[in-house]
């Protein structure tokens, strides 16, 4: 779906004849392939602590990242001054990946036409900051209204409104906005005996400023509350093998450390995941369907379109179990015979592109979490979730459980503390026993690093069932 | 005009929009590096960047701003954003910049022009001969996450309306390989990297080769092991991660909070005997050491728990002010965020026993290589990462260990720490020697 809109009018980061040189220049040494990536970030952020507003801040960085690629060769380079002449020596410098001469025709480029997947009108950085403020404060009294118990409440504010521009010598030009904004809430609970528990949430994505109305920060203090207050007095998980029950949502963490980044290209072109060469061969349960989406409205880690000009795509990475793709950027796609999936992902100007995933999700099931947990004879809930790392080659992965439960008799029980769980991520696919009819996705929180970038992602899960997976604890 | 110069203009320009304090602090760095595959370049990369951030205080309010734009309208934006941005702020009477005797220089730290003229060829040179070291070390060693080399300068400079004013300095060079050792269908990668502030001080590439090779290959045919309690022995990497976890836990700003397992144990025993954990920005050929810290407050040592005593927690001028304490130096700043409390060199210090005898003594446990997950968590005490190992059966190092967790309770672990090596070296800013735990929770099948 073609646009038209205003914003594809307005006058560009940088003055196309600029950007058409500077990838001549990127050129002219013999590269096959050049790329101007222009990038205007404006960020506010406030933080609360104590109960009052600690600081508010904001910032506005803007850059130009140059990449000039021959054969599997990459010379990049980047420079946060914009004059002209300062530009055209960033250009040179990428340009040196290659060492011959040529004399580079001209670039002709034309506008890569973008659908929209983000609901954002007013762009994040013209909201007034004093809004942003008063969501923290609603938070925070909320929270501590819910329990007397919840004693520290550290909340925070982040938004940013990117404005990109990439530039290829295939003759692609592409300009997005992606605007991005994150409320979250921290909360003590403080119990008996020097006792702590912590609890986290919160939520945004690429949305209107009034997406926190429903949103509401009332809903995220007493989220965080509730989440610090439920596991006092909780025992020590169980530790060794078990039978896991996952809540929906950002448990979908799981899929983006066991699956997600065995499946990115650059480690299937390196054949250092042990994912590579298994296209069409079973890896997950049959009940087991990935999808890698970019498209999602309003996701956290939508993009109309990716950082090397390519649209967003929705991809179907496992069906039924059946491994069916990777997720491809352009030099992975162009040096295996692939075509690019829109997966190619920057943290800013200052780094080169790598195959990313965006909102990565478990495709639904049939059963009703009731059912899911009513067959546990014994096992574990496990009901909010910390972060997770993956190991590409051995497949290993942890994923940290902030709030788990016994389950005994199909019946939810006591709070277990201090859980995590470990695996390797065919293996714990394959003994996915279970999936829920109730389909969810985080909301909002997830940021993923991969070679020192830093990139907002989505993710989802609906309730899910794994058999024998390793729990972390140290409890018998 | 040098860093110095644009921090003090902005400084005035801030006391121009009505800043009762300000401080400005901004960095310029360059940054190159070389990756190869196949004896070939795979990346080459340089730039240079910079940018500037401002703290201002009117009020008792606080307002932050930063950007990359250093003419005299991106500084006037800076100014007027931030005071107006200190306004929205609520009052706090903790605001305040660092004053009088407590600024100044204390350490030079490192720095080395010859890093200025490393060559791509140079780079190159080196990470060829890690990757081909790597290769030849081990016949398994066929594939390479990553090899590479690289180096980095920066200048610093802080100006404050209360008296910071200081410029620091540092180069580092570095060179990393990550190959990946195959055997019967199962991958395993590791990595071994070096960064130091001289040249002359960094480890041979062919060495960084031939060791991440080795540590790749020795973790082929791992296997799970079964759930038990048993002693765990931790490598001086992850030795170097566990303390690092722990820096949070003395980190004043949580323990003003109440939000720190170790907060209310000053003065007590929380340490096995011979445990000495210290931070020192003054270190002597230290990766962190520093002159002052990112608010201008002289570097100095701190010694955090003292033969297993808890002594001091680390703050920085705010915290300090709150705390009724006083600034450690310990500062962390980067020119696009706000000061926070942050270690320098943090380091356990050696103790006597060999790495080898630290293993004879273990009859059944697990010898740590490779962690995975967070680990610490501060606030509740609880402690639980993926590991990555080799088993220890009599005292020897027998078959590679993999996917099982190793948990256990922050403070019951610093006081089962049974045994300290010899072998500190400062590969990072945060470094230990090999530790040994009496007796964690090992969870597998």
């Amino acid at each position: 779906m073609p646009r038209k809109s205003k914003e594809a009018r307005r006058s560009p980061l940088l003055p196309l004849p600029l950007v058409e040189r500077l990838l001549s220049a990127a050129l002219s040494r013999g590269a096959e392939f050049a790329e101007v990536y222009v990038e205007r970030n404006t960020s506010t952020a406030a933080m609360l602590d104590e109960g009052t507003i600690k600081s508010a801040q904001s910032g506005s960085v803007t850059g130009v990242g140059v990449r000039a690629i021959r054969g599997a060769q990459v010379g990049y380079a980047y420079s946060d001054d914009l004059d002209a002449p300062a530009l055209l020596r960033t250009a040179q410098t990428a340009a040196l990946i290659a060492d011959g001469n040529r004399e580079p025709g001209p670039v002709n480029m034309s506008r890569t036409p973008l659908p929209t997947y983000y609901q954002v009108r007013t762009p994040l950085a013209s909201v007034e900051v004093s809004r942003k403020i008063d969501l923290l404060q609603q938070a925070d009294t909320a929270a501590r209204a819910y329990d007397k118990r919840v004693k520290q409440v550290t909340g925070g504010y982040a938004d940013q409104t990117r404005e990109i521009l990439v530039a290829n010598t295939l003759g692609h030009l592409a300009e997005d906005r992606q605007d991005l904004c994150r409320l979250s809430i921290q909360c003590v609970a403080f119990g008996k005996n020097g006792e702590r528990r912590t609890g986290f949430y919160g939520g945004g994505g690429r949305v209107d400023f009034r997406f926190f109305e429903d949103f509401s920060p009332e809903h995220v203090g007493r989220e965080a509350a509730r989440q610090a207050v439920a596991t006092l007095g909780a025992v020590p998980a169980p530790a060794g093998p078990q039978t896991v029950v996952l809540a929906p949502g950002w448990s979908g963490i799981l899929l983006h450390e066991a699956v997600g980044h065995g499946l990115e290209a650059d480690f299937i072109r390196k054949g250092t995941s042990l994912f590579a060469g298994k296209l069409g061969e079973k890896v997950a349960s049959e009940l087991v369907t990935v999808i890698d989406d970019g498209t999602v409205a309003g996701g956290r880690g939508s993009i109309n379109v990716d950082d090397e000009g390519n649209p967003g795509e929705r991809k179907v990475l496992i069906e039924n179990g059946v491994l069916k793709g990777y997720l491809y950027d352009y030099l992975n796609a162009k040096l295996t015979g692939q075509r690019s999936t829109g997966s190619g992902r920057r943290q800013s100007f200052r780094h080169a592109p790598l195959p990313r995933m965006t909102n990565t999700y478990l495709a639904p099931g049939d059963q009703t979490p009731e059912e899911i947990i009513g067959k546990v004879d014994r096992g574990l809930y496990c009901r909010q979730f910390g972060g997770g790392q993956v190991d590409i080659s051995n497949g290993n992965f942890v994923f940290e459980i902030s709030e788990a439960y016994l389950i005994e008799q199909g019946e939810i029980t006591k709070p277990v503390k201090g859980a995590m769980l470990i695996g390797v991520g065919p293996e714990a696919l394959k003994n996915v026993s279970a999936v829920g009819s109730d389909a969810s996705h985080d909301p909002g929180l997830g940021t993923c690093g991969k070679d020192g970038q830093a990139v907002p992602v989505g993710v989802g899960l609906p309730t899910v069932r794994i058999d024998n997976v390793t729990v972390g604890g140290t409890g018998g | 005009m040098n860093l110095l110069d644009t921090c003090e203009q902005l400084v005035k320009l801030a006391r121009k929009a009505g800043a009762a304090e300000a401080e400005a602090y901004a960095e310029r760095t360059r940054d190159a590096s070389v990756r190869v595959r196949d004896g070939e370049v795979e990346q080459l990369e340089q730039a240079s960047s910079k940018g500037i951030g401002l703290r201002v205080i009117t009020g008792q309010r606080l307002g932050f701003t930063y950007g990359t734009d250093l003419s005299k309208e991106g500084l006037q934006e800076l100014a007027r954003k931030a005071v107006a941005l200190a306004r929205a702020a609520a009052k706090d009477v903790a605001n305040g910049l660092p004053r009088g005797a407590q600024l100044g220089a204390a350490a030079v730290g490192e720095y080395d022009p010859a890093i200025e003229d490393i060559s791509p060829e140079w780079k190159l040179q080196a990470a060829r001969e890690a990757e081909k070291a790597a290769r030849a070390e081990d016949a398994r060693v066929r594939k390479f996450d990553s090899t590479g080399a690289g180096d980095f300068l920066s200048r610093s400079a802080i100006f404050s309306s209360h008296g910071a004013s200081g410029e620091s300095r540092v180069s580092y060079v570095y060179v990393y390989c990550s190959p990946v050792a195959e055997a019967d269908g199962q991958l395993q990668t590791a990595s071994w990297s070096d960064t130091r502030r001289t040249l002359a001080r960094l480890q041979r590439p062919e060495e960084v080769g031939r060791i991440a090779a080795r540590r790749a290959a020795r973790m082929l045919g791992a296997r799970k092991p079964k759930t038990q309690r048993v002693p765990v022995v931790f490598e001086p990497q992850l030795a170097a991660e566990f303390i690092g976890g722990i820096s949070s836990a003395v980190n004043g700003l949580l323990v003003h909070k109440k939000s720190s397992f170790l907060g209310a144990l000053l003065g007590k025993r929380v340490a096995a005997p011979g445990v000495t954990l210290v931070d020192d920005g003054t270190l002597e050929h230290g990766i962190a050491t520093r002159p002052f810290d990112g608010e201008g407050v002289a570097s100095r040592r701190t010694a955090v728990i003292e033969d297993g005593v808890l002594r001091q927690f680390l703050y920085d001028a705010t915290t300090a002010r709150k705390a009724k304490a006083k600034s450690t130096g310990s500062a962390s700043r980067a020119w696009a965020s706000l000061p926070s409390i942050g270690t320098s060199n943090f380091y356990l210090m050696p103790g006597k026993d060999k790495p080898d005898s630290i293993i004879r003594g273990v009859k059944n446990g697990l010898y740590v290589t490779a962690m995975l997950g967070r680990g610490a968590d501060v606030v509740t005490g609880d402690y639980s990462r993926g590991a990555n190992g080799i088993w220890i059966e009599n005292g020897e190092l027998t078959w590679p260990v993999q996917e099982v967790t190793v948990s256990g309770n922050l403070l019951e672990m610093l006081k089962g720490i049974d045994a300290v090596g010899d072998d500190l070296d400062f590969r990072s800013s945060t470094a230990a020697p090999t530790i040994r735990f009496a007796e964690l929770v090992v969870s597998g099948a």
